[in-house]
């Protein structure tokens, strides 16, 4: 559970778990360490491998650590062994063992056993670093094309980022409320009222901006989303 | 000192950038893919081989071009730093007083407009776009599109206060009175400067592209010609150059190739030619690893056109000549006294830029390293000293403490009107509310209809060049029956996939081709290629050339189209399948 996960809303990872389980494998939940992405995005490199290593260490013992965040699954990818250097390899023996959740229970061999319906409609936000840097966008929409009597509303500029962007929002409020509120106008175009996405983050700053200007708007996790189909 | 955020805020409040851009630039970014599918699958990499190619062989391009100048007797020159370059041109423009310039962002770079003006020069802007962010006086807030924040009724106010007579705000008529300004300036002008989107190495031709005409007025009119631009832009040879073009006009405004393509050698008897190499921080650029194909950029502006944050601020925001994803990389590595070094930060790295850069620069990657760079150069002791906490906190046995800290300090954070952060948004709840009601929509959408199968095209390069030519406005018959006032030429070669025509030597002549009222191009059917990468034999030797597609125009204000500025009002094509 990523640690703005569990300082924000915890039960996106209880969602995740429960997906996990219904799926049969043994779950341990990891909750709260961060793999360094904020400093590392602000320029502060060596305080972003001190907090990612310590991520890597909790990796040891699991086989597997699903991570239900597209954004941290990419820092552990593909930025976090960069800051090793030439000991990248050795880093990567277990930066290799984070998988996004999404792409997980997309190629989970249990997956089709698994009974999923919602009757319903929902939009579906494509976060900027599952498209771009693990090029998720096509197994999301197979995932969610699996549950049965569910309406996936796309948006009509599904390549333009909500204006999160980590500290991106707090060092630059006005530009970032701007994109959100262009991205809440795709939504709003949909007709639809609950908004997945496969990053809490993006959700929380959409979610947020959607409170504030009126616009009535539920914003889910995709593992809420699947939890949800399974129920 | 005002920053990104102070002038992003400043306009944002002023009326937000997005509600002129956003329309304009979803467009383009549509416009754009589909006009890259048209081409070749391979278009992209080709042009990325030849600009990393460029880049990697920067010296040695150099000399071999040095040698290819002295042939072509086109006067090679560099300048070392903005100074230099400023008082090189003012050198090699001696007395020349009126002075037409064209579009280069280098000469943006350098200030060299403001600079030639103070010397008591007359500068005109004759690009239309150009013109119009002149008399604003802010700057141009976009690479290929300087006036597109402005909308028709601020450009109409504008031209006003400049004393033209614009009774209504119809993009033609703006346009168009701009034109007849630039046309008059014309008649009497002593030297014409322009840019370079390429300068090839191996033959020593300077290759610029242009919709309105202006550039060909200006290599042309005056008895002298200075192209300005920076060191990078060199290219090994016409291949390489075409590979450009190929993604050049595609990526930047979605249109095939631009109306005028020059590929300038010698110069007339009666003229001088000079070619200025702007170095100002390039070679630092190049010698560090990290941002070395920076360097690759050819200025089309796709980087931008993507860019939500740039749709959302604005260009000017950015408060450089350069704006934009690849502004915020290299407006830092170019001014190196930390007047830009926040522009590393005016990207929520969604790697848009990236994806779209059709010469493959990773451009979210390099404003990492640069922020990296950032922290340890201007970062300040707090918040150096900040994220050590956070380190702290984060890393040891204590990270479930560390969260817990986290969810209290941001959800504290959240509620408290933190100071200049006046927005509303608040953060979610830990347990979120639900109402199943939520999943019921406000509307059924009808589904859309499967995607159609794509345009057919037509079976024979005759039949293509004739349908994607007459897209581009150009009229092609079997004959043209002689008008009073044509120039009829006879073309090399010409591309079907782009509608253009290539003309080389004398039929590429400018003079006569502005001077014209209609341009009649004889075509052998059998000269017809289908890509521009596949016109470089046509393109052997190193006299003029000029490639054509469609008659001038310009999309300068609001992006619309509208023909005819400067040339010949009509360009005709006389299609024979015999030679």
């Amino acid at each position: 559970m990523p640690c703005y996960m569990a300082a924000l809303r915890p039960a996106d990872g209880d969602h995740a778990r429960s997906v996990l389980e219904r799926l049969g494998d043994d779950v341990t939940t990891v909750v709260g360490p961060c793999c360094g992405q904020p400093a590392f995005n602000s320029g502060y490199r060596s305080e972003a491998r001190t907090v990612g290593r310590a991520l890597l260490r909790a990796s040891r013992g699991h086989e597997t650590v699903v991570v239900p965040s597209g954004s941290c699954t990419s820092m552990l990818q593909h930025y976090l062994p960069s800051l090793w250097g030439p000991r990248r390899s050795k880093v990567e023996r277990f930066s290799d063992r984070f998988v996004e959740f999404s792409a997980y229970v997309a190629g989970h061999p249990r997956l089709a056993t698994l009974p999923l319906q919602l009757e319903g409609a929902v939009a579906y936000h494509d976060a900027c670093h599952g498209r771009r840097e693990l090029a998720l966008t096509e197994s999301v929409i197979g995932l969610l094309a699996r549950i049965e009597e569910l309406d996936v509303r796309r948006l009509a500029y599904e390549g333009e980022c909500c204006g999160f962007g980590g500290t991106f929002t707090v060092k630059e409020p006005e530009v970032s409320l701007a994109m959100a509120q262009a991205k809440l106008a795709d939504v709003a175009k949909t007709q639809a009222r609950v908004l997945v996405s496969g990053d809490l983050s993006c959700l929380a700053h959409l979610g947020a901006t959607a409170r504030a200007e009126g616009q009535e708007l539920e914003t889910w996790t995709l593992a809420e989303l699947l939890d949800r189909a399974l129920a | 000192m005002s920053g990104f955020r102070e002038r992003a805020q400043a306009d944002i409040a002023a009326g937000p950038p997005s509600q002129t851009l956003e329309p304009i630039l979803r467009k383009l970014v549509d416009d754009s893919a589909a006009r890259l599918a048209l081409g070749p699958a391979d278009a992209r990499a080709r042009a990325e081989a030849a600009r990393a190619y460029a880049v990697e062989h920067l010296d040695e391009l150099h000399e071999t071009l040095q040698a290819a100048c002295a042939r072509q007797g086109i006067g090679y020159h560099r300048a070392a730093t903005a100074e230099d370059a400023v008082a090189l041109v003012g050198e090699l423009l001696g007395d020349a007083h009126r002075v037409a310039k064209s579009k280069s962002m280098v000469a943006e770079e350098v200030g060299l407009t403001h600079a030639l003006r103070a010397q008591g020069r007359e500068v005109l802007e004759t690009d239309i776009g150009e013109y119009i962010v002149d008399i604003e006086g802010r700057g141009p807030s976009h690479i290929t599109a300087p006036a597109i924040h402005l909308n028709r009724s601020r450009i109409r106010d504008l031209l006003a206060s400049a004393g033209a007579d614009v009774p209504h705000d119809d993009p033609v008529l703006l346009s168009q009175t701009v034109r007849d300004v630039v046309g008059e300036f014309f008649a009497d002008v002593d030297a014409g400067i322009t840019g370079a989107n390429a300068v090839v190495a191996s033959s020593g031709r300077i290759v610029i592209v242009e919709n309105e005409g202006n550039v060909s007025l200006g290599v042309s009119r005056p008895r002298l010609h200075i192209a300005i631009t920076g060191l990078e832009k060199v290219v090994a040879d016409e291949e390489a150059a075409l590979a450009v073009l190929q993604v050049l006009a595609p990526s930047a405004t979605a249109q095939p190739l631009t109306a005028y393509t020059h590929f300038l050698g010698e110069p007339l008897p009666d003229q001088e030619r000079h070619l200025v190499f702007v170095d100002n921080g390039r070679s630092q650029i190049l010698a560090d690893e990290r941002y070395r194909d920076a360097l690759r950029c050819i200025r089309c502006g796709a980087c931008m056109n993507g860019c939500p944050v740039y749709t959302a601020a604005g260009g000017l925001a950015y408060g450089s000549p350069y704006m934009g994803p690849i502004g915020a990389v290299v407006s830092p590595l170019l001014w190196r006294d930390g007047r830009y070094a926040d522009l590393p930060s005016a990207s929520s790295l969604c790697g848009r830029c990236t994806e779209v850069c059709p010469v493959g620069i990773p451009l979210h990657r390099m404003l990492l390293d640069l922020r990296a760079d950032g922290a340890e150069e201007h970062g300040s002791t707090v918040e150096r000293l900040g994220w050590r906490a956070w380190a702290q906190a984060f890393s040891g046995r204590t990270g479930r403490a560390a969260s817990w800290l986290g969810r209290l300090g941001l959800r504290t954070a959240g509620r408290l009107p933190l100071p200049q952060r006046a927005d509303a948004r608040q953060l979610p709840e830990a347990i979120p509310a639900r109402n199943p009601a939520m999943l019921v929509p406000l509307a059924t959408i009808e589904t859309e209809p499967a995607e159609l199968p794509g345009p057919v095209e037509p079976a024979s390069l005759a039949a293509l060049f004739r349908e994607r030519a007459e897209e581009v406005g150009t009229i092609v018959l079997d004959t043209v029956p002689p008008e009073p006032g044509d120039r009829r030429v006879r073309a090399a070669a010409a591309i079907a996939a782009t509608g253009s025509v290539v003309l080389v030597g004398d039929a590429a002549l400018r003079g006569p081709v502005m001077d014209a009222r209609r341009l009649v191009v004889e075509l052998d059917a059998a000269t017809i290629a289908r890509h521009p990468q596949d016109i470089a034999a046509t393109l052997a030797g190193d006299g003029d050339a000029l490639i054509l597609t469609g008659a001038s125009r310009t999309a300068d204000i609001e992006k619309r189209i509208v023909r005819g500025i400067h040339g010949p009002e009509a360009l005709l094509v006389e299609l024979s399948s015999t030679a």
